[in-house]
């Protein structure tokens, strides 16, 4: 398992990322890019969410990330400082009134790309699961 | 990230080399609004070097769209790799753009 901690700041969302990718071809070489595409574009998306909407983009405010593979699968946590929300909330962005909208897609992504997406009962720390094969 | 825009007769190409994402998109809304500006009738957004796309591209992409039909104009989008076309099938986006499988292809729906 490997822990860190990071600032709310923009940059912290592509060196998650980029920490996260290293990680996988650093234990599983042939890792598909495919699969490490939609696991960079979630732990972005998870991370944004985490800086903008659960740490208000308050930079002094940590966001905890934690990740590790098991049974050929990576588990990522990614944990603000917020109140968090509830994602059973949030407008479905396919449907025919929000396609114009320019926000609400990134949750949806998480959701879809990922093989599990958990949130806690604060909705301020989301699991997502991915197998690599 | 680089783009580039090409008036090639009478459709406006705009060649985007790298990723669009929460960091590049800034610079490339700059260049969309300057097209919007111009109130350029047929664009087309050539994704052909283009290795990544998050929901924030999205965002800017669709904005773009909305303004550009805010005038009258028609966006187009073209040569799509198969990963970051499946991004707009999922997001439904697919219903909103018109994506050509080549440039050549986009340019001539135009007319």
């Amino acid at each position: 398992m490997v822990t860190t901690q990071m600032k709310s700041e923009t940059d912290s969302i592509r060196h998650a990322s980029a920490d996260i990718v290293n990680f996988i071809l650093s234990k599983k070489k042939d890792a598909h890019r495919d699969i490490l595409f939609d696991i960079k574009l979630c732990v972005e998306e998870a991370v944004r969410n985490a800086i903008v909407h659960g740490n208000k983009s308050e930079p002094n405010l940590p966001v905890d990330i934690s990740y590790d593979i098991a049974d050929n699968k990576i588990i990522i946590v990614v944990e603000d400082r917020g109140t968090g929300f509830h994602p059973a909330n949030l407008p479905d962005p396919t449907h025919a009134d929000n396609l114009f909208k320019e926000s609400g897609r990134g949750v949806y992504l998480m959701y879809k790309l990922m093989d599990k997406v958990h949130y806690n009962a604060r909705g301020n720390s989301v699991t997502m699961e991915k197998a690599l094969a | 990230m680089q783009i580039k825009v090409e008036d090639k007769n009478t459709v406006t190409i705009c060649y985007v080399t790298g990723d669009i994402d929460i960091n590049t998109a800034p610079d490339i809304k700059k260049t969309f609004d300057r097209v919007i500006q111009g109130k350029k009738p047929k664009v087309l957004v050539n994704f052909q070097s283009v290795n990544y796309v998050d929901s924030s591209g999205l965002a800017t992409l669709v904005e773009f769209l909305k303004n550009i039909r805010a005038y009258g104009g028609k966006l187009k989008l073209c040569t799509m790799s198969p990963k970051i076309k499946s991004l707009f099938e999922i997001t439904k986006l697919d219903r909103l753009f018109e994506i050509a499988p080549a440039e050549g292809d986009a340019v001539t729906s135009f007319a």
